[in-house]
């Protein structure tokens, strides 16, 4: 009797702690806004205000192509299910129209909503934790009085209940997610400085570019890890490195490609693709030259990862061609298929082909990229309203699994190249997991 | 942004974007229309033309690349039509309704430079050309004998 008493009291004082604790954790955080009065008329220009939503790059996630902007409905891969993007518009019954700043403060830089519940860290919310406050305020502005309200309901997640509640998230918020404001660095010049806040808050950056570690968390926020931007696996891509590796990262490049690539889509080294292109499409290119400088400056400023291969031009491909000896395996097929384009010395023809020789992407150990690419082709890059003239296109109908390997493996063996080749196996799953009618296809994980 | 060319040994001068194609320029800016349009994306080779020597569709192919190469068209092959593969591409027969056929001839024209005895497979490889008509032995048996010609 009396241990049942004790195992009765246990339970429920476990209950009530549980509960409790939930409670707890489900509180909202406290905002600097807290005491702000609601703001009925905007308080800056639309176009400083739309700018900063231009620098988040909000719509890449929060809308559907096709749909009203900022109406939500993105699905998301994670590992417990799929998540869709909510309704942003400033819709009083399903968008965030009945948000005060400081809720909406909360759910951006804090990840949490207005109802107390925790935002999946989909929303890159431990990026933006670094925004001012006056980039915040200019950013509810925009989304209260810029943006047109859509009646839209949200998509229940796919996760399962329990893995569906929400309050164990505080804890990883605790663990993983910093609550500060980006601080200038004084040894550094306000244009690095502008360029860290912008790589790390707003641009969020390393929510594709920087590796996860097992609990999904970016393994680096900012350039004190030395993993920081060094390069990810995401839904079917590599995002590149950004450090300073001389073959594989920007090692090679000068603050003016790299301003170059953000403003115009392309350069004499790469071309943006998979979900950089979207990136460029609704965000990099209405950056401001400034802005785009100081980008160029902070990245330069980060060191190797790793080892430091060096890659130099090789010409024994190109005189192999001249010479019509085909005997390297996929030359005969880079030829018919590849050489219109990037040219039989694989250097492409300036910034609107891109160059095969000494491609980080095409070098870069992780082939998985190429091998989308070549799959799928590339996506169509957009600049001031006009769409491009200039596309890789899709080989998935025209070449087997084995061929693609084959040209894969070439190019990331020739003019210099020295990447691992790729088998037909990798192919074969690629082209599965890009494949809109088989039942495991890749859904965007993270923007 | 004006830009000089050469084209089938002429030095020309176009005023155009830099990112147009050269397919473009060539057909809308200077009515060169030898030159066909089929794919737009380096697929088929109805625009192909000669860079420095070398078979290029030219769909795919910048304006902004285009300065200082030398540029060959279908229009400046030969003066008078004198060419062995286009004396060969009449008595063969080759063009059906002829729309791939000057992509097709300059394909031709640029690998007999290079490899002036191909093999079927050499053909293959080179002139990837596609022809909606199926006229593919036709250029294949021209080839040949424009070879023997040459050699001779
Ligand atoms: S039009 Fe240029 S290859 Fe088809
Ligand atoms: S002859 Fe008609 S497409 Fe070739």
């Amino acid at each position: 009797m009396k241990i049942l008493r004790i195992i009765g009291i246990i339970i429920v004082v476990g209950i009530v702690l549980f509960v409790g604790l939930a409670f707890l954790l489900n509180q909202r955080p406290s905002s600097p806004f807290d005491e702000v009065a609601a703001i009925t008329a905007p308080q800056y220009p639309v176009e400083e205000a739309s700018y900063v939503a231009r620098l988040a790059d909000c719509v890449a996630c929060h809308s559907l192509p096709g749909e009203a902007p900022f109406s939500g409905g993105l699905p998301m891969g994670s590992p417990l299910g799929v998540m869709y993007a909510t309704n942003i518009t400033p819709d009083k019954a399903t968008g965030i129209g009945n948000y005060t700043l400081a809720d909406f403060d909360n759910a951006v830089r804090r990840g949490v909503a207005k109802d107390g519940h925790r935002l999946y860290p989909s929303m890159p919310y431990p990026s933006y934790s670094k925004m001012t406050d006056e980039d915040i305020k200019k950013l509810y502005d925009y989304f209260m009085f810029a943006v047109e309200p859509v009646a839209k309901p949200n998509q229940e997640t796919g996760i399962p209940f329990p893995l569906n509640m929400r309050w164990p998230l505080a804890f990883w918020n605790a663990a993983f997610a910093p609550t500060k404001v980006y601080e200038n660095k004084p040894e550094q010049s306000a244009e690095w400085n502008r360029g860290a806040y912008l790589v790390q808050g707003a641009g969020h950056c390393g929510s594709c570019h920087t590796e996860r570690g097992l609990a999904i968390q970016e393994v680096a926020l900012d350039d004190s890890g030395d993993a920081y931007l060094s390069g990810a696996l995401l839904d079917g891509w590599h995002a590149s490195n950004l450090r300073g590796n001389q073959a594989t990262g920007l090692g090679r490049w000068s603050e003016d490609d790299i301003v170059q690539l953000l403003k115009t889509g392309r350069n004499k080294h790469a071309t943006v693709f998979g979900t950089m292109l979207e990136a460029f499409n609704n965000s990099t290119q209405f950056m401001t030259d400034e802005d785009l400088k100081s980008i160029a400056v902070y990245l330069k400023s980060l060191p190797p990862h790793g080892a430091d291969p060096q890659w130099t031009y090789d010409d024994a491909t190109k005189v192999a061609f001249a010479g019509n000896d085909m005997t390297a395996p996929g030359a005969s097929l880079y030829i018919t298929q590849c050489s219109n384009c990037h040219g039989r010395d694989g250097l492409g023809r300036g910034a609107l082909q891109p160059p095969l020789a000494g491609n980080p992407t095409v070098i870069g150990h992780n082939a998985e990229s190429i091998i989308n690419i070549l799959l799928n082709g590339a996506g169509r890059m957009v600049v001031d309203g006009v769409p491009d003239s200039y596309r890789m296109t899709p080989f998935r109908v025209l070449l087997r699994d084995d061929q693609i390997a084959e040209i894969a493996t070439f190019i990331r063996s020739s003019w210099g190249n020295d990447a691992p080749a790729v088998t037909a196996a990798e192919v074969a799953k690629l082209r599965e997991d890009t494949d809109p009618t088989s039942d495991h296809v890749i859904i965007l994980n993270m923007r | 942004m004006a830009v000089n060319l050469m084209i089938n040994g002429k030095a020309t001068e176009v005023d155009a974007d830099p990112q147009t194609p050269l397919l473009w320029v060539l057909r809308d800016h200077l009515g060169m229309t030898g030159t066909k349009f089929g794919c737009g994306i380096a697929q088929c080779g109805a625009c192909t033309v000669h860079i420095d020597g070398v078979a290029t569709r030219s769909c795919q192919f910048p304006l902004e690349a285009a300065e200082g190469v030398k540029i060959t068209t279908i229009e400046g092959l030969s003066a008078d039509s004198s060419h062995p593969l286009q004396k060969l591409w009449v008595e063969f027969n080759v063009p059906q309704c002829g729309y791939c056929q000057t992509g097709m001839l300059m394909a031709a024209a640029a690998l007999l430079d290079e490899i002036p005895n191909p093999t079927d497979a050499d053909i293959d490889q080179y002139v990837s050309n596609i022809c909606r008509c199926g006229t593919y032995t036709r250029v294949r048996a021209a080839i040949h004998k424009a070879a023997d010609m040459m050699k001779a």
